[in-house]
C-alpha cells in the first residue's frame, strides 16, 4: 500500500475550490462572522462570564486558603500549641506591619468585605480595585495565619468581588452589567470559601443585592457553582464539619434547644454591642495609633492564647473538637467568651479578616457548653453535643449577620445533615428575634454608617410593608359600561354620574376607558355599539398588585381598572395617579437621619 | 448589532427588522457580543488555563506538605501511644488530622488514644460518628464491640462484633485473620459471661474457618477447654502436636483437655513429654500424684497400699463431713464446731453410714475385703460430692477426692 503524502497547498485551495466545499465554508464564516449566529447578546453573555468568575473565583479562594495555611505554618508554627514566646510575639509583630500596609498602601482592605462589596455595588457601580484585591488577599493572609481571631470567608467574599469587577472592566461591561457583577463574584467567592453554593447564593441575595431578580440570579447561581466545583476539585467534596449522628428521638428535644436559641441571641447582642462600642472609640484615636492598632490586638490575643490557644485564627480544627465532646463544658464558655474578647479586638482594630469563622465558632463553643450543661442538669434528655454546636454556629450566625434564610441553609451545607433542620430553625428564629428585639440595626449596616456610607439596609428594606393596588383603589361610581351596549343606554348611565372617564368592559378581561366628550359627542350614532368608540386598550390590575407596578401601568391613562382574578370583566374598583399619590403620602417612610447610628 | 441586512431579519430573534433598519423587539442598547468580541474571551480562557495550572501546583505542593506533617504527627503519636503517654499521644493524633482530616487510620488511632487517656466519652462519639458514615466498617464496629462489652452493653457488644466477623476489613490489614481474631475475642467475650451454649456455637463457627494448621488451634483449644468442652479442646491441641509434637503450649493443653475429661493417665503421659517442668504443668503433676496416692483402685497396688489409700480417702471424707458441721462426724475427727448442717436428714444419712464403716477402718479388717473398700470409697466420693454443693472451700485432697469421683463413678 503507498503511504500517503500530506496535501499541498494547491490541493487544499482546489478543494475549497469545489462548489460543495466553498459553500461550507461561506456558512461557517458567516456562524463566525460580525452578525453570525454565535453572536450573543450582554446578558446571555453575562451568564457565560458568570462561570468564568466563578472558576476564577474559586482558583483564587483555593490558592487563598493555601496562603492562610502556608502563613499559619511558617509563622506559628504545625503544632496545635505553638510555644508561649511564639504565641505572644507573631501575632503582635504581624499585627504590626498588617498596620503599615493597611494604612500606607492598601486603606480599603480593613474590615470584613462585605460592606465593601455592597459599596461597589450601591456606591461604585461595580467598582473595586485591583489593588484592595491584593492588598485582602495578602493582609488577610497574614492576619488569620499568624492568629488573629478573623476568618477567611469575608476576605472570599471581597476577593471574588473584586476579581469580577476588574473582569468586567477588561471586558467592558456595560455600565448596569458592572455593577451587578461584583455580587455575582461575592457570591463565588463565599460559595468557595464555604463548600456550599446554596449558602452563597441565599447570602448575596439577603445580604447584598437584597432582591430576588431572575436577572442577576442566574449568574449568581451559576457563578456559585463552578466556584464550588473548583473548590470541590482541589480540596475534597467532603462538607467543612463532620457531625456526630444525630436524631430527634422526642420533639419535647426541641425545648432544650430552644434554650441555646435564648443564649445565642444573647451572645449575639452582646458582641454586637461590643463592636459597636469599640469600634468608634479605637477610630477616634490619633491617627499614628492606626500603626499599633492590629499589633496590641494581636498581642493581647496571644497572651490569651497562651492558656487557650483555640482562639487564634479561624479555629475549624477546634470547632471539630468541640463537636466530638473533647472539652467539658466550663472550658467551652470560657472558650467562647475570650473568642467574642478577641473578635472584637481584631476586627475592632481594623484588622482585615472575616466574621464569619468567628460567628460559627463562637456558636459551636457556646452550643456545646449549653448542651453539656442540660446533659448534667437533665440527664433523661437526649443532648448531643455535635448538634447542639452546629446548633449553636447557626443562632450566632443568625443573631449577628442577621441573614435568617442563610443562617439555616448554611449550617444544612456545612454539615450535610439534614435530619437537623427543626433544631436549626427554632434555635435561629429565636435568636434572631432576641437580637433584632434590642438592636434595631443590623451589625453590617451599623459598620456600614460608622463608615459613613449609608447602604440601603436589606433588612429594613425587607421589613417595609408593601403598598398594594387595594390600599389605592376605590369604587366607582356606577356600573362599567359594556362594549356591546348602546351609546344611548351608555349615555344614559353617563348622565347620572358626575365623572368624566368611564371603563368599558370589552368582555374576555378587555378593558378600555372612555371620556365622557368622546360619548357625548353628537356625531355618533346613539344606536351604536359603545365599542365602536374605543380606540385604545389599558391593562387591568389586581388588588395584590404592588402599587409600584400600578404606577408603570399607569403612563398618561386617567385611570385603570381593579378586576378579580377568578373574574376578568367583575371590576373590584378603579385607580387613578392621585390615588397612588396620595396613598403614598398617608403610608409615609421613616426618615433616614432617624434611623441610629452609634 | 446583530441584524442581518440580507434577509431582513433580526439574527436574534429572527422577528423582521423595523423600517429604521432596527429590531422592533431586541432592545437596541443592548451590547451585542460577536467573533470580534470573543478575543477578549479566548484571552480569558488562556488566563483560566494559567489558573488551573498555577493553582494545581501550589495545591499539589501545599497537600504534599500536610501529608509529610500529618506523617510526622502520626508517628509521633504511635511513639507516645508505645510510651504509653495516652495525653501526648491524643495532641499529635489531633494535629496529625488538622493536616489529613480525611484520614480514617489517623481517626481510629485517636480513638484508641482517647480510650487509653480515659476520654471515653468522646471516643465513644466519635465511633459512633464512623459507624454512622461507615456501618459496614469492621474495625469501627470492632471497636464498638469493645467499647459496649467494657460498658457492660452485652446485646450491642454482640452486635458490633458480629459486624465487625462479618464487616469490611481494609486489604491491607488481611481481612481473613482479622476476622479470626475477631471471632477469638467474641468468643472469649461469650465465655467471660458464661453463655456457654453461644459460646460454643461461636467457637464451632471459629474452628470451621481455622485452618488446621494455623497455630491459633491451640488458642482454640483453651477456650473449649475453658468453655468445658474438653473433647474438642483436645482435637484442637492434637491438630497442633500432629505438625508439632514439641509444641509445649500443645502438650500442656492436651494435658490439661485428658485431665478434664478424666483420663488421667493421658495427662499423666502429656505432662511428662513437657520439658521443661512449668508452673501449671508442676501443679497438675501435683493434682494427679495426689489422686493416684488416694486411689486403692489404681493398678498394681499392694494389699497394704489400698487398705491404707481406703483409710485416708475414710479420713479426709470424715474431716470434710465435720467442716460442714455434721456433728457426727466431729465427733469423729474432735473438731468440734457445732452444728451448721443445712440438710440435717441427708447428713444423719453420712453419719449413720459413717458410724457403720468406723469399726472397719483398721489395716487387719480391711485387708482382702474389697467389698467394704468399695463402699469406703463410694461413702467418700458421696460425702464429698454433697459437701461440694453444699458447704465452703475445698482442700487440695478433698478436690483429689472428687476428681477421683468423677473418674470412678461418673458423679458430677
Amino acid at each position: 500500500m503507498k503511504p500517503r503524502s500530506a496535501p499541498s497547498r494547491e490541493s487544499l485551495l482546489k478543494l475549497m475550490a469545489t462548489p460543495v466545499r466553498r459553500k461550507y465554508f461561506e456558512t461557517l464564516r458567516r456562524m463566525l462572522g460580525p452578525s453570525g449566529l454565535i453572536s450573543i447578546r450582554e446578558e446571555q453573555f453575562f451568564l457565560v462570564l458568570a462561570i468564568a468568575i466563578g472558576i476564577l473565583a474559586g482558583f483564587c479562594v483555593v490558592v487563598f486558603r493555601v496562603a492562610i495555611a502556608a502563613a499559619r505554618l511558617w509563622l506559628l508554627g504545625s503544632s496545635m500549641h505553638p510555644s508561649a514566646p511564639r504565641v505572644v510575639l507573631v501575632p503582635a509583630i504581624t499585627g504590626l506591619v498588617i498596620a503599615v500596609l493597611a494604612v500606607r498602601f492598601f486603606p480599603r482592605v480593613r474590615g470584613s468585605g462585605v460592606n465593601q462589596t455592597k459599596g461597589a455595588l450601591y456606591i461604585y457601580d461595580g467598582y473595586i480595585s485591583t489593588e484592595t484585591v491584593v492588598g485582602k488577599f495578602v493582609l488577610s493572609a497574614l492576619a488569620i495565619g499568624s492568629g488573629q481571631s478573623l476568618g477567611p470567608e469575608d476576605p472570599s467574599l471581597q476577593i471574588g468581588a473584586g476579581l469580577a469587577s476588574a473582569l468586567g472592566r477588561w471586558l467592558k461591561l456595560s455600565k448596569e452589567r458592572l455593577r451587578l457583577v461584583a455580587p455575582v463574584g461575592a457570591a463565588a467567592g463565599v460559595a468557595a470559601a464555604f463548600n456550599a453554593p446554596i449558602t452563597a447564593v441565599l447570602f448575596v441575595i439577603e445580604e447584598v443585592i437584597g432582591r430576588w431578580s431572575a436577572g442577576i440570579l442566574g449568574a449568581v447561581v451559576l457563578s456559585a457553582i463552578s466556584s464550588v466545583v473548583v473548590e470541590r476539585w482541589f480540596m475534597g467534596d467532603e462538607p467543612l464539619f463532620r457531625v456526630p449522628p444525630y436524631h430527634l428521638d422526642h420533639p419535647g428535644e426541641l425545648v432544650a434547644y430552644a434554650v441555646l436559641g435564648v443564649v445565642g441571641g444573647a451572645a449575639s447582642l452582646l458582641f454586637v454591642k461590643v463592636i459597636k462600642n469599640l469600634r468608634p472609640r479605637l477610630r477616634r484615636l490619633p491617627q499614628w495609633s492606626q500603626y499599633l492598632q492590629p499589633g496590641v490586638a494581636g498581642l493581647l490575643i496571644g497572651f490569651i492564647a497562651i492558656w487557650y490557644p483555640q482562639v487564634m485564627g479561624a479555629g475549624y480544627e477546634w470547632m471539630d473538637l468541640a463537636m466530638h465532646n473533647r472539652f467539658p463544658w466550663t472550658v467551652l464558655g470560657i472558650i467562647a467568651g475570650l473568642k467574642l474578647v478577641s473578635t472584637a479586638l481584631s476586627f475592632a482594630t481594623g484588622t482585615p479578616g472575616g466574621l464569619f469563622a468567628p460567628v460559627l465558632f463562637m456558636g459551636a463553643m457556646l452550643g456545646g457548653s449549653v448542651a453539656m450543661l442540660e446533659q448534667q442538669l437533665f440527664p433523661a434528655i437526649a443532648v448531643p453535643v455535635g448538634a447542639y454546636a452546629l446548633v449553636g454556629m447557626g443562632a450566632l450566625f443568625a443573631g449577628i449577620l442577621r441573614a435568617p434564610m442563610t443562617s439555616v441553609f448554611m449550617i444544612l451545607e456545612v454539615s450535610g445533615n439534614y435530619s437537623i433542620i427543626l433544631p436549626v430553625i427554632i434555635c435561629n428564629t429565636i435568636s434572631y428575634l432576641i437580637s433584632r428585639g434590642f438592636q434595631e440595626v443590623p451589625l453590617f449596616d451599623l459598620l456600614s454608617r460608622q463608615d459613613g456610607l449609608d447602604l440601603p439596609s436589606l433588612e429594613e428594606e425587607r421589613e417595609q410593608a408593601i403598598l398594594r393596588v387595594e390600599d389605592a383603589m376605590r369604587p366607582t361610581m356606577g356600573r362599567a359600561l359594556l362594549g356591546d351596549e348602546s351609546i344611548a343606554s351608555a349615555r344614559s348611565i353617563a348622565a347620572s354620574t358626575p365623572e368624566e372617564q368611564f371603563l368599558v368592559s370589552l368582555g374576555e378581561g378587555r378593558w378600555s376607558v372612555l371620556s365622557r366628550g368622546a360619548l357625548m359627542d353628537p356625531a355618533n350614532d346613539a344606536s351604536a355599539p359603545v365599542r365602536v368608540l374605543i380606540r385604545v386598550r389599558v391593562p387591568r390590575l389586581y388588588q395584590d398588585q404592588s402599587l409600584d407596578v400600578a404606577l408603570r401601568f399607569m403612563k398618561d391613562r386617567p385611570m385603570l381598572p381593579v378586576v378579580h382574578r377568578g373574574n376578568l370583566d367583575l371590576l373590584m374598583g378603579v385607580v387613578s395617579v392621585e390615588d397612588i399619590l396620595r396613598t403614598y403620602r398617608k403610608a409615609g417612610l421613616a426618615e433616614p437621619e432617624t434611623a441610629e447610628v452609634s | 448589532m446583530g441584524m442581518n441586512e440580507e434577509t431582513s431579519n433580526c439574527t436574534i430573534c429572527k422577528q423582521p427588522l423595523g423600517e429604521n433598519g432596527l429590531c422592533q423587539h431586541c432592545d437596541d442598547d443592548t451590547h451585542i457580543w460577536t467573533i470580534q468580541d470573543w478575543r477578549p474571551l479566548l484571552t480569558l480562557a488562556m488566563v483560566i488555563a494559567l489558573g488551573f495550572s498555577f493553582t494545581s501546583l501550589v495545591v499539589s505542593s501545599y497537600n504534599d506538605k500536610q501529608k509529610e506533617l500529618a506523617s510526622e504527627y502520626y508517628a509521633a503519636g504511635l511513639r507516645a501511644m508505645d510510651a504509653k503517654h495516652a495525653p501526648e499521644a491524643v495532641d499529635a493524633f489531633e494535629t496529625a488530622l488538622v493536616y489529613s482530616r480525611d484520614n480514617f487510620q489517623y481517626r481510629l488511632k485517636l480513638t484508641d488514644a482517647l480510650l487509653a487517656a480515659g476520654a471515653t466519652s468522646e471516643a465513644e462519639a466519635q465511633l459512633h460518628a464512623f459507624w454512622e458514615q461507615r456501618p459496614g466498617d469492621a474495625q469501627v464496629n470492632l471497636k464498638l464491640a469493645r467499647l459496649e462489652a467494657k460498658g457492660g452493653h452485652v446485646d450491642d457488644a454482640l452486635r458490633y462484633y458480629i459486624n465487625a466477623i462479618e464487616g469490611v476489613w481494609p486489604e491491607r490489614t488481611d481481612p481473613i485473620t482479622q476476622r479470626i481474631a475477631a471471632r477469638f475475642e467474641s468468643a472469649e467475650y461469650l465465655i467471660q459471661l458464661h453463655r456457654q451454649e453461644q459460646a460454643q456455637g461461636a467457637l464451632l463457627a471459629l474452628l470451621a474457618v481455622l485452618p488446621e494448621s494455623s497455630p491459633e488451634q491451640v488458642r482454640a483449644g483453651d477456650l473449649f477447654l475453658r468453655n468445658g468442652d474438653s473433647g474438642r479442646a483436645l482435637t484442637a491441641y492434637q491438630a497442633v502436636l500432629k505438625r508439632d509434637r514439641n509444641n509445649a503450649e500443645a502438650v500442656m493443653g492436651a494435658a490439661k483437655a485428658s485431665f478434664a475429661a478424666g483420663n488421667y493417665l493421658a495427662a499423666k503421659r502429656y505432662l511428662e513429654e513437657l520439658k521443661p517442668e512449668t508452673v501449671e504443668s508442676r501443679e497438675l503433676r501435683i493434682q494427679l500424684e495426689r489422686m493416684e496416692a488416694l486411689d486403692p483402685f489404681a493398678r498394681n497396688t499392694t494389699e497394704r497400699i489400698r487398705t491404707e489409700r481406703t483409710m485416708a480417702a475414710f479420713r479426709i471424707a470424715i474431716s470434710r463431713l465435720a467442716a460442714c458441721g455434721v456433728p457426727f462426724a466431729e465427733a469423729m475427727s474432735g473438731a468440734g464446731k457445732g452444728s451448721n448442717a443445712k440438710d440435717p436428714e441427708q447428713w444423719s444419712g453420712f453419719a449413720k453410714w459413717a458410724e457403720q464403716l468406723s469399726p472397719m477402718m483398721r489395716e487387719r479388717k480391711l485387708r482382702g475385703r474389697d467389698d467394704v473398700i468399695e463402699s469406703t470409697m463410694r461413702f467418700a466420693f458421696q460425702a464429698e460430692t454433697a459437701a461440694q454443693k453444699n458447704c465452703g472451700q475445698l482442700t487440695l485432697n478433698d478436690d483429689a477426692l472428687l476428681l477421683l469421683a468423677r473418674e470412678r463413678m461418673g458423679a458430677n
